[in-house]
């Protein structure tokens, strides 16, 4: 099961933060947020690695970059003149990868293909990294309908929701992304199946704070991908408390790459469907 | 399983150490109960010697029971207990003799009468380390968050004791997590003792009499927590007399009855308290606001009977519970209930027998409803423990603690109950059923007058039981093994012995040193991902993956008083070593998980430290000064690349003064600062971009610290003019007096301001937090 958004979850930080604001609001006190220094060590810089193969024609990139100091300004350098290979272990065709712009790889001849599993091997800076990942099967996505939600003074927030029909007996994971007006929403919505298998699932996508207005044009994309993918994106969830404060321990998502490389190479069957909120 | 064949040969152990006493005379037995003599209640720990014999001091048991052996003659016997006259009684011992000591409470009177050279320097004396009692009435004048007086609170101003946060009532103990504590009430272990995530504690002072810290180096009697046992006992209710009393705070209001059934033979004692932020709530138009709720209600009662000379029953229960709901969204519900019956027996002055029968539950219930989504979680740990304590007073050199214990734990980890058309099946996780088993004997014992020695080893069985399949898994998350297993067989059983061991040698009449070993077992282990407890964390038994947690601690101490017996003095220090810690995967799935084991890493932990504490017991100023200098780490494989990593507890520094000055008026005055070492915590080091967002890149477990915590708290509280039968005080505190923005959380984000910047934000709980609180007694 996914971490419950805070509301809903009574273990987060969150909700013991909005306990005192609602004691204070009654009390007319309340502390305080400001921004204060810290001073980070800074960190050997480590290659990042983003790369997707969907089930759409290529060409696919895999970009690389490297970790920057918490304290600089946000350039982050891109990787470029390394090696860069992937393989469809399936059909045993090895593609080698062009750099089209700095730190942006693309394929030639490989496609993404249900059932098909590939294997990116990356050569730089004297190390190789690799990473390995299976494409699934596409889930039928049926729609995306609205919850309506009250909050207090009023006002009501709308929540995208996402209907389809979970395949039963087999392991599946999902990434949704959410679009409004065309803008992409930071929130990470990585569901399983452990607890909802061969359902028909209708789940609303909880985002940190409400986004949809009535009348907004609504864009989701069900990614249905391996459990590499959900590993790295429940992980990402858990490590940065989808927005909200972190976890006691935050971490590293757990990437499917080797050689401690960040990031990760995932193939999915991607839909999109669209709806307007009214 | 039962184990309790252990008994008889630890028992002949003990008897061959101590061998015969070597007397020609007979040894009588001079023995009773102390009791305040305007409420009836027993005092736990009132010094009792013979003023003939004023080295042998014995203190009276948690049942108010003592026993001194004496040849016959003439003999003045002195009962003293702080806070009230000493009493001195002449006995003329010439059988054995059971006496009903009555001692009359102080009241108001500040200097304490002198009747005799040799004064209470029990701490000096006792060989046991790391052990403090806090009465109510000491707690009572300590400042609180919110106004509400709170035991778990106020532990946290001692050495070696940390709090899990901000206005919270978890706590750490030597570097130990906090399910390391084992909290008992009334002898029932309290699995989640706090409310309202934290800010409150389980405990309503109105209904405590008694609060008793061991910091890792318990007796036998106790067992099952690494870090420490919080031993807290109710009262037993006034036997002679009807009173009510109660408070009227801000966020919660208390009352307590309490009186005799049949005077001098029987009392009760009823007590509860309910907050009423919510009953606001309950006011609004606004259905999306009415509809919220936020509240917890506890109830304290005990009732005892005394039969006759040599029997007593006693009957006590807690019940508490907490709600929160937003809207129709989202609701959890959760408390303790615990039951304890108890039968103490006097089979002649010197050997006292107590059984109890005791009963402990805590559940939660979620409910969330979202769209089509109707989905109820229910998660459950239920205890049935019998007790049987034995002590044996056989001499003023000699005293044998011996007894059993067989507790059945029923954990029922989830039970996830969903609507038909819900996206989500219902699951019920398997019952996990374990039998642990005890038996412990402790012998106390003075060589000579200026050492004491305490030692003596507790056997501990734990057996997870059938029926049902249990894995093993290796450290890809996958099954090794499966074992299937037929209702009540075990599936395995782990046996520990657990030693015990502390002496004390006096350098003079004010001074001593003291030295400790002692091991303590764990086999309940707690999967959380949070500061402190939580409703919802999961508690999962020691198995075939998960492996008891031991931890081994070593102490030395130096102990003194002054002469006219104002201040204690000590200094400790400590090191614990820890076998079997639990922590988990990154990105485990700790919910609703059959196999949540696989989710788990094992690793090693090391806590040591220096503890100094200075009190002030007498005159118009009374208070301490605390301060722990401490460090707490983990060696988890998978975790931090395997390295030493301090614990999120680790603190180095931390000070607590508090001060108490009652003025010649009707004010006392009160003020307690604490300064303490940030939290480590995790920050990141780096960051890099992905998928159009900035992640930040962690690099080593709490390798950083939030800012260093300081804050001061006042109160100043007013007694009414004093009318017959009748008491009030008004208190009025300030927390946090100079508004230090202490840190809570760190958020990193981009710089609103400046999108190419990474700050950090930082968000304080409380700045002032005032409260106002009347108390009443009649």
């Amino acid at each position: 099961m996914k971490p419950l958004p805070y509301y809903f979850n009574p273990t987060s930080n969150r909700l013991r933060i909005s306990f005192a604001l609602f004691i204070f609001l009654l009390m007319g006190l309340w502390g305080c947020r400001k921004v204060i220094d810290v001073n980070l060590n800074d960190a050997a810089p480590q290659l990042v690695v983003e790369g997707n193969i969907y089930n759409a024609p290529g060409p696919y990139s895999i970009q690389l970059s490297k970790t920057i100091n918490y304290s600089s300004l946000n350039e982050f350098p891109p990787v470029i003149g390394a090696a860069v290979f992937v393989k469809d272990i399936t059909d045993g065709v090895t593609d080698t990868l062009q750099e089209s712009s700095a730190g942006k790889y693309i394929t030639k001849k490989i496609q993404g293909l249900s059932g098909h599993s590939y294997q990116l091997q990356i050569g730089t800076g004297g190390q190789t990294y690799s990473a390995y990942t299976t494409l699934p099967a596409p889930v039928p996505f049926d729609s995306v309908s609205f919850e309506k939600i009250a909050r207090p003074g009023g006002k009501v927030d709308w929540y995208a929701v996402i209907n389809y029909k979970d395949p039963a007996g087999e392991n599946n994971y999902y990434l949704f992304t959410l679009w409004v007006n065309g803008r992409k929403i930071n929130n990470t919505f990585a569901f399983d199946d452990r607890l909802s298998d061969g359902r028909y699932v209708s789940r609303t996508l909880r985002t940190d704070s409400a986004y949809i207005q009535q009348g907004d044009s609504v864009m989701v994309t069900m990614n249905h991908m391996g459990k590499e993918g959900y590993q790295y994106y429940s992980s990402f969830t858990q490590a940065t408390g989808n927005g909200a404060l972190q976890s006691v321990s935050p971490a590293n998502p757990v990437s499917n790459l080797s050689n401690k490389a960040l990031g990760y190479f995932l193939a999915g069957a991607i839909q999109t469907r669209k709806s307007v909120a009214k | 399983m039962l184990r309790t064949y252990c008994l008889p040969l630890i028992l002949s152990i003990g008897l061959i150490l101590i061998g015969k006493p070597g007397i020609s005379q007979p040894l009588l037995s001079i023995n009773g109960t102390v009791k305040d003599a305007s409420s009836g209640e027993v005092l736990i720990g009132a010094s009792m010697f013979l003023l003939e014999n004023a080295q042998k001091i014995t203190l009276t048991n948690a049942y108010g029971f003592f026993s001194i052996t004496a040849t016959p003659g003439n003999y003045r016997l002195v009962a003293m207990f702080a806070g009230y006259k000493t009493d001195t009684l002449s006995v003329n011992l010439q059988g054995n003799q059971s006496l009903i000591i009555k001692l009359q409470p102080m009241g108001r009177e500040l200097a304490e009468v002198v009747v005799s050279t040799r004064k209470k320097n029990e701490q000096v004396i006792r060989p046991l380390m790391g052990v403090q009692k806090l009465s109510v009435k000491e707690m009572n004048n300590v400042p609180v968050i919110f106004g509400e007086k709170d035991v778990l609170k106020t532990i946290q101003l001692l050495p070696g004791v940390k709090s899990a946060g901000e206005g919270n009532s978890g706590f750490y103990v030597r570097g130990g997590g906090a399910d390391q504590n084992l909290i008992l009430l009334d002898e029932a272990t309290v699995y989640n003792a706090s409310h309202l995530l934290g800010f409150f504690s389980s405990f309503n002072s109105d209904a405590i009499k008694d609060l008793t810290l061991y910091k890792g180096a318990m007796p036998a009697e106790y067992g099952g927590r690494l870090a420490s046992v919080v031993d807290v006992k109710m009262i037993d209710g006034n036997n002679q007399s009807f009173h009510a009393s109660g408070g009227i705070g801000l966020i919660s209001s208390r009352l307590n009855l309490e009186g005799p059934l049949v005077k001098d033979k029987s009392s009760f004692m009823l007590s509860g308290r309910r907050t009423y932020a919510d009953v606001f709530l309950g006011l609004s138009r606004d259905s999306s606001i009415r509809d919220n709720s936020l509240y917890f209600y506890d109830f304290n009662a005990k009732a005892n009977y005394i039969l006759n000379k040599k029997n007593r029953l006693f009957l006590s229960g807690y019940f508490g519970r907490d709600k929160l709901g937003f809207g129709k969204t989202f609701g959890i519900d959760y408390g303790n209930s615990t039951a304890t019956l108890r039968w103490n027996h006097i089979f002649n002055g010197r050997l006292f027998l107590n059984n109890s029968l005791i009963y402990s539950n805590y559940n939660y219930n979620i409910e969330i409803k979202s769209g089509v989504n109707n989905i109820i979680i229910k998660s459950k740990i239920e205890d049935l423990a019998i007790k049987t304590d034995f002590q044996y007073f056989i001499n003023n050199d000699n005293k044998i603690n011996f007894g059993t214990q067989i507790t059945r734990h029923l954990l029922s980890p989830g039970i996830v109950d969903a609507s038909a058309n819900s996206s989500f099946n219902s699951l019920t996780l398997p019952v996990k059923k374990a039998l642990e088993a005890a038996a412990y004997f402790n012998h106390e014992y003075a060589p000579n007058a200026n050492l004491r020695i305490n030692y003596g080893i507790r056997l501990t069985s734990f057996s997870l039981l059938g029926p049902g399949n249990f894995n093993t898994y290796d450290s890809a998350s996958n099954i090794l093994q499966t074992i299937t297993k037929t209702d009540n067989s075990a599936v395995k059983t782990y046996f520990n012995p657990e030693p015990r061991f502390s002496a004390s040698w006096l350098l003079n009449p004010l001074s001593s040193v003291k030295a400790s070993y002692t091991r303590n077992v764990q086999n309940l282990h707690l999967l959380s991902n949070s500061a402190a407890i939580n409703p919802t964390d999961i508690w999962i038994p020691s198995s075939l993956q998960v492996k008891p947690e031991i931890a081994d601690q070593v102490a030395v101490g130096y102990y003194a008083n002054d002469k006219q017996f104002a201040f204690d003095f000590f200094v400790e220090a400590y090191y614990k070593w820890m076998q079997n810690q639990v922590d988990y995967k990154n990105g485990a799935q700790l919910r609703a998980n059959e196999n949540v084991e696989s989710q788990l890493l094992f690793g090693t932990g090391r806590a040591y430290g220096l503890e100094w504490f200075l009190k002030k017991k007498t005159g118009k100023l009374t208070g301490w000064i605390s301060y722990t200098l401490a460090r707490t780490e983990r060696s988890v494989p998978g975790i931090n690349n395997g390295n030493w990593y301090p614990a999120r507890q680790d603190q180095t520094h931390n000070i607590a003064i508090v001060g108490i000055y009652q003025t010649n008026s009707r004010w006392t005055i009160s003020a307690n600062w604490v300064y303490n070492t940030g939290n480590a915590v995790t920050f990141p080091s780096g960051k890099y971009r992905l998928n159009g967002q900035n992640v930040y890149y962690y690099t080593e477990r709490n390798g950083y610290r939030f800012p260093d915590y300081h804050r001061l708290d006042l109160a100043a509280t007013l007694k009414n003019k004093p009318k017959p039968g009748r008491e009030g005080s008004w208190t009025f505190s300030l927390y946090n007096v100079y508004g230090r923005e202490n840190t809570y959380s760190i958020e990193f984000k981009d710089d609103p301001n400046n999108p190419g910047k990474t700050i950090a934000e930082q968000t304080a709980l409380f700045k002032w937090v005032p409260s106002i609180t009347y108390n009443f007694k009649f």
